[in-house]
């Protein structure tokens, strides 16, 4: 921190120190690549300074002047070449919103500049105006004073009348200014030690606030100073990242109109440093469009980024020989499908050879190659897929619920093998054991030394490896540090992943019951782990608000997926293996390509924290839940939400659909499975006529025609869900005696 | 039960009073009870850290009394320490970018099992074997404390497949018949032969490595030509990539 004490000896220095510091700040403000914030071009010796510099000298200009150094001003002046600063520089494009200058106090100072893309007139550069800072540098960081702090609360009310006299089309739309005008000019208020004022301001304007907003408020409340910033991840990041709000062009036209009327539009300054407001031509929303689509903490996602081309189609299927018996009619066909099925919503591509234009190319992303034992294996899934019971409506699935007892509210995941023969558990304690579902036992391959001893050739060698004096019906895997969050079957089963609280993903073998190896990458609580639909590939996500790509093989990540505000609570992979959705607590659902780590949806809509995610067979369409009960569902291809499942009263941790995507079923905190009519939601879709431009639906209120049963468990919660091969719903929890 | 009656408000000390009220104001309504006293001593062992802090900066400067700005440095120099935020975003971002532009690497086919090379794997034996003697006192039926030497094989120091923190001593997790599942481990010996059973004495510099070949689950002790029990149970071998013979693990007595 340079303060310029006297003279110009010392005007050199500061004005070699005002490129570093405006670079360091701006380099912790880069946060978005993508919405085109700062960029921090040093001053070239010698050449005419750029815009920020040219900003930087005159903020220097106006505190010499403020002090009195007229000479230094002169030289100043004269050295850079500048003219004479009567008026503050301002290039906004529209011409409007300046930075007023009460009377006496003329320190106009530079607060950012940002590079906007050509979609939207947004902010180039906003001066403004500061009262008390002595300290120029400090004035060049993130939170410049944009006016007495005494009249934060006029200009907030100002603005609320406003809204509350516009037409009713438009209020709704403006009313989303609210919630993040609040929290930034709180934080202002906040970070340039206003405590009072801050809290004052709070206390008057706090409880305007929409309902879902209410969590984050009461965290808010409790940060009265400086300090409680620093530290806080989330909260930098929702300073430094724009809060998306998407607004029509009538009311922005509006909005726009009334506050460049007004002498202190500080409230324009604001929106134009702190809020990114997406222009979209036709109908305003109606509260309740927005309402369904608001609630992450940056606000909603901005239509450019969900336009990008997503396969979300299948992979096609491997030809493999069926062999021929009763049951079948069909020995082979391209996708292996027994004639007697009707056609399944999970049919690889059509009859034809055709490529699906949805489906990535299969060899978009390296995938294992099948081994002998795979290829058995999915004869035995074909096997049993004729054998599917098709759901229904009328055509309710059984549901067979597995209670953990006496696990003393330390069961934290479950997960079932493809083929439902074994379960594993995860528990706080550290430790994950697995249970065999199937009468047979679980048994250990034999040591090296007995497994000289046998003979190669037989028949049955499989069974010859396992040494019988093993055989048991669980068997518990020790190595973790913390309490294991996550467990994941490989499809093969001979692999399970476990996350934990340690910062570890541990790999083990289910022939040996031992661990294989640990991956680290994530120093935070790992939350979520999941393995690919094909194998070799996992995704992790945890705390430190990534997700990361690996391969078994591999000790380090293969992608890292960056981007949320927030702890990345739920990883799923799509069922083609080439994208990942992540859930995470910034209330929002990303969607990340494999080939390139890039983020290709965002989808916004939850009230809380995301906990559950679930793709359909057919990889078109993706369900979530989260804390506030409700169930989305989302369209992948256009970017779009399509649904809403309202019934559960608390958290969903588990999410599945059945084998052939008909039916959704979702377990609570509540105790409840509960069963939708997910054919008839994504039917709805098709007939409808959204406009893809603003990609506005009107969501029907129809979750009471959806839902087709709920099922009580006797104060357990329900912690996962799984279909069997053959359409019956396995559901696990721990039994918890309150 | 979790839930039990919270105490009334009136026979709680008012620091736990103060405590719930927090609890409250931060939209937190469910908790167990023993959360208030968890709460307390942390906040207590926190605000006598910053303080003692405070102290000795406020000393260092000379000053008579500890003032605001030693807490402050106090509090300061601790954060750091204690509670370490995940790093922040635009870093993320960029480390991000660098990794995702190597192209995902290609799959060799045919290759058995998908592992990192086995450095990074915890799939190596964690003992080392030494000149094995043959000739060991005759303590039948005494028990010594298994002691993993780890760092001598594993390239993972840290995560000895035990699960415990520390490296060294895993003296006292090891009594638990649970705690191992199919790894080897050394049986260091002392001469002196004063090992008990569940103490996690440290060594003395005269001890000889021996292999134990891991007993089965509740069945006979197999000891190997030093008359120690093993008690405890584990599975087979790990991998198949032990670089050791194992024909001499099997000298069952």
């Amino acid at each position: 921190m340079a303060a310029v004490q006297d003279g110009p000896m010392e005007l050199d220095t500061e004005k070699e120190t005002k490129p570093e510091i405006l670079s360091d700040g701006t380099s912790k403000l880069s946060g978005n690549a993508a919405s085109g914030t700062l960029s921090s071009s040093p001053l070239t010796a010698g050449g005419a300074p750029k815009q920020e510099d040219q900003q930087t000298l005159i903020a220097v200009l106006q505190f010499l002047r403020r002090n009195k150094l007229s000479e230094s001003v002169e030289i100043l002046r004269r050295e850079a070449g500048l003219e004479d600063q009567e008026d503050s520089q301002t290039l906004d494009g529209s011409g409007g919103g300046k930075g007023d200058r009460d009377g006496g106090e003329a320190n106009s100072l530079l607060s950012r500049v940002s590079i906007t893309s050509a979609a939207a007139p947004q902010i180039i550069l906003s001066t403004s105006v500061t009262n008390e800072q002595l300290d120029v540098s400090v004035v060049l960081s993130a939170y410049s004073q944009q006016g007495d702090p005494s009249l934060y609360q006029v200009y907030y009310s100002g603005l609320k009348n406003f809204i509350e006299s516009v037409l009713d089309c438009h209020r709704a739309e403006l009313s989303q200014l609210f919630y993040p005008l609040f929290v930034h000019m709180y934080l202002e208020l906040v970070y340039n030690n206003h405590e009072n004022e801050a809290k004052a301001f709070f206390e008057k304007f706090g409880g305007d606030q929409e309902c879902y907003y209410q969590d984050d408020l009461r965290v808010l409340c409790g940060l009265t100073k400086k300090e409680h910033l620093k530290g806080n991840e989330v909260l930098l990041d929702f300073r430094t990242s724009r809060f998306v709000l998407r607004i029509s062009r009538d009311s922005y036209q509006l909005l726009k109109r009334h506050l460049q009327e007004r002498h202190n539009n500080q409230i324009w300054n604001i929106i134009q440093e702190h809020l990114y407001i997406d222009i979209f031509d036709g109908m305003p929303r109606s509260k309740s469009q927005i309402d369904s689509m608001s609630g992450s903490f940056a606000g909603e996602a901005r239509r450019e980024v969900n336009k990008v081309k997503v396969f979300h189609g299948l992979l096609k299927e491997p030809e493999i020989e069926v062999p021929l018996d009763d049951e079948e009619d069909e020995a082979e066909n391209e996708e292996g499908k027994p004639k007697k099925k009707k056609t399944k919503k999970d049919s690889m591509g059509s009859k034809s050879k055709k490529q699906d234009p949805n489906a990535p190319q299969q060899n978009r992303i390296p995938l294992p190659e099948l081994k002998d034992s795979d290829k058995l294996d999915k004869i035995m899934y074909m096997k049993e897929s004729t054998k599917r019971i098709r759901l229904g409506p009328e055509n309710l699935p059984s549901i067979c619920f597995y209670s953990f007892l006496n696990a003393y509210q330390g069961l934290t995941a479950v997960d079932f093998t493809d083929d439902s023969s074994l379960l594993a558990g995860g528990f706080a304690d550290s430790t994950v054991r697995i249970w065999s579902v199937t009468p047979k036992k679980l048994r250990k391959v034999k040591s090296a030394g007995e497994l000289n001893l046998i003979d190669k050739e037989s028949d049955d060698v499989l069974e010859r490896i396992m040494d019988e004096k093993t055989a048991s019906e669980s068997k518990i895997l020790c190595g973790h540090s913390g309490p294991v969050y996550s467990v994941s079957f490989s499809p093969d089963r001979n692999y399970l992943l476990s996350s934990s609280e340690d910062g570890t993903v541990r790999l083990w073998s289910l022939q040996t019951f031992t661990c294989l190896v640990g991956y680290k990458g994530h120093n935070y609580p790992v939350w979520d782990t999941h393995f690919s639909p094909f194998g070799y590939y996992f995704v992790s996500g945890g705390h430190d608000r990534v997700a990361r790509l690996w391969a078994t093989d591999h000790y380090q990540p293969l992608r890292i997926f960056a981007g949320h505000l927030a702890d990345v609570t739920c990883t799923r992979f799509h069922p083609n293996s080439n994208y990942v959705a992540t859930g995470s607590t910034d209330r929002t659902i990303r969607l990340w390509d494999v080939l390139n780590g890039n983020c290709v949806r965002i989808f916004t809509g939850h009230k809380g924290p995301v906990h559950s995610l679930a793709f359909s067979p057919n990889g078109k369409f993706l369900a979530s839940g989260s804390t506030d009960g409700r169930v989305l569902l989302w369209d992948i291809g256009h970017g779009l939400m399509i649904g809403e499942l309202k019934g559960h009263t608390d958290t969903i941790y588990a999410l599945k659909f059945s084998r052939d995507g008909e039916i959704l079923a979702s377990g609570s905190m509540d105790n409840t499975v509960r069963l939708w009519d997910s054919t008839k939601a994504f039917d709805d879709v098709e007939t409808d006529d959204f406009t893809a431009a603003t990609g506005h639906i009107h969501l029907p209120d129809n979750s009471q025609e959806l839902l087709l049963g709920t099922y009580h468990s006797k104060s357990t919660p329900v912690t996962h869900l799984h279909f069997t091969r053959r359409n019956l719903l396995l559901a696990a929890g721990g039994y918890s005696s309150q | 039960g979790a839930h039990a009656k919270m105490a009334s408000p009136k026979t709680v000390p008012k620091d736990a009073q103060v405590m719930m009220q927090i609890l409250k104001d931060m939209g937190i309504t469910e908790y167990e009870p023993r959360v208030i006293n968890q709460m307390l001593e942390f906040t207590y062992r926190y605000i006598t850290t910053i303080i003692e802090d405070a102290k000795i900066y406020s000393t260092h400067a000379k000053k008579s009394t500890v003032d605001a700005d030693d807490i402050r440095l106090a509090i300061q120099c601790r954060v750091d320490q204690s509670f370490i935020s995940p790093p922040p975003r635009d870093f993320l971002l960029d480390i991000a970018r660098q990794k995702n532009q190597t192209p995902l690497p290609l799959i060799k086919p045919y290759t058995g099992p998908r592992l990192p090379p086995d450095r990074y794997c915890l799939t190596a034996p964690n003992y080392r074997l030494k000149s094995l003697q043959k000739k060991v006192s005759s303590s039948a039926g005494r028990i010594t404390v298994p002691r993993l030497s780890v760092g001598a094989v594993s390239s993972r120091p840290s995560t000895p497949t035990l699960g415990t923190p520390s490296v060294q001593t895993v003296g006292t997790k090891v009594g638990t018949p649970v705690s191992l599942t199919g790894q080897r481990f050394t049986v260091q010996i002392p001469s002196s032969q004063a090992a008990s059973v569940k103490s996690a004495t440290p060594t003395t510099p005269t001890v000889q490595n021996v292999l134990i070949n891991p007993s089965l689950i509740g069945s006979k002790n197999i000891l190997i030509t030093t008359n120690m029990v093993s008690q405890n149970s584990s599975g087979d071998s790990t991998s198949l990539k032990r670089k050791h013979e194992d024909e001499d693990d099997y000298d069952a007595l």
